[in-house]
């Protein structure tokens, strides 16, 4: 049985409901609504109904997302560059270092064989055997610097790039511009 | 700092999901919103002043959720509710008869439907308040909205409720 629309107290009293429900009238506003309820049962099925949806909505459970919608966040924010001030992984660093010091190594002994050159009266005439080695030993290096490229994220011992690049280079340089070998210098094959 | 984050993505997680769920009713949109929104949080974590967070989280929701109602209506897509079984998971009930649990089950389906029906603000005031259990003053930086409109609205809502559920059982039971 609903209020009858023409009940002028029934519609007085029913847009009150929820806030008598909620104890936010003032006792002078809520002591007519009470004495209305009390003497009108589809007003008072009203506010049962009122306490129903009261009390349902606040018994409707929070909803945790689901842990793939967390997962892709996580790979999302790692996507787009996020995670970026998470401290590199040593993995990752090395690689990299170790190929900047080769481009710089070569860099190096480019620059300074230009510089004797410019600087010597007397062009230097290396021996054909000198020239092979050092053919072999550039692209040995050109070959190493593209392998270290190719394997960032892979560990690189910091030794091998001056003991198979920097040094033998370095030696091979030396001999051409006429100077003496450092003492420690390992000997070269087949002399 | 990334723990930190992480942190802040899991407790207000749920704040997200939740809203997102009951606004939208449908699990797949209610999923890319949060995950649309948390990867925002993440995004700019660094630079939210942290009394503010949970407003600011909660009004890009809310305008995320906007977002996929006018990309619905632009698809002409009817969406129902598909929350029963969610709900239905999480929902305790104490009483020990059948019948009256599902009694309850069928008001809280019929509940949460109309709680889709509803129109702004009072859609969502009534999950952030009675759903949420926010405070009106978190409601009102929320939505950007005068803390006694807040408390209006909530009551209206409720009202509307009241009136939809009126029309899907016909009457009001006066026993």
């Amino acid at each position: 049985m609903s209020p009858r629309p023409e009940d002028e107290s029934c519609a007085a009293v029913l847009p009150l409901l929820e806030a008598y429900l909620d104890g936010e009238l003032s006792p002078a506003a809520a002591a007519p609504v009470r004495d209305h309820l009390a003497s009108c049962p589809a007003c008072a099925a009203e506010l049962r109904l009122a306490t129903a949806i009261r009390d349902g909505l606040r018994g409707l459970p929070e909803l945790d997302a689901p842990p793939t919608v967390l997962l892709r966040v996580r790979q999302e924010a790692g996507r787009a560059g996020v995670l970026a001030f998470r401290p590199p992984q040593p993995a990752l660093r090395r690689p990299r270092l170790a190929a900047l010091a080769a481009v710089l190594a070569v860099a190096l002994l480019g620059a300074t064989l230009l510089f004797q050159l410019l600087r010597s009266p007397q062009p230097v005439q290396p021996t054909p055997q000198e020239i092979a080695q050092a053919t072999a030993q550039a692209r040995y290096a050109l070959a190493y610097i593209g392998r270290v490229s190719r394997r960032a994220g892979l560990e690189l011992k910091d030794e091998i790039l001056p003991r198979h690049l920097v040094e033998p280079a370095a030696r091979t340089l030396s001999r051409s511009l006429g100077e003496t070998p450092e003492p420690d210098a390992a000997p070269r094959q087949g002399s | 700092m990334t723990t930190g984050i992480e942190e802040v993505v899991a407790r207000y997680q749920r704040r997200v999901f939740t809203f997102a769920r009951y606004f939208l009713g449908h699990r797949e949109e209610a999923e890319d919103v949060t995950q649309e929104v948390l990867v925002r949080l993440w995004r700019h974590a660094e630079g939210l002043d942290a009394e503010r967070l949970g407003s600011w989280l909660l009004k890009v929701t809310r305008n995320a959720c906007y977002d996929r109602l006018r990309q619905r209506r632009s698809a002409a897509a009817v969406v129902a509710p598909d929350l029963d079984a969610e709900v239905a998971e999480a929902a305790v009930s104490d009483d020990p008869d059948p019948a009256a649990q599902a009694e309850a089950a069928e008001f809280r389906h019929q509940l949460v439907a109309a709680l889709g029906r509803l129109d702004e603000p009072y859609r969502s005031v009534l999950i952030l308040r009675e759903i949420q259990d926010l405070q009106y003053q978190e409601i009102s930086d929320a939505l950007e909205m005068p803390l006694n409109t807040v408390r209006v609205n909530i009551h209206r809502g409720r009202q509307r409720l009241r009136e939809l559920l009126k029309e899907v059982y016909g009457h009001v039971a006066t026993a």
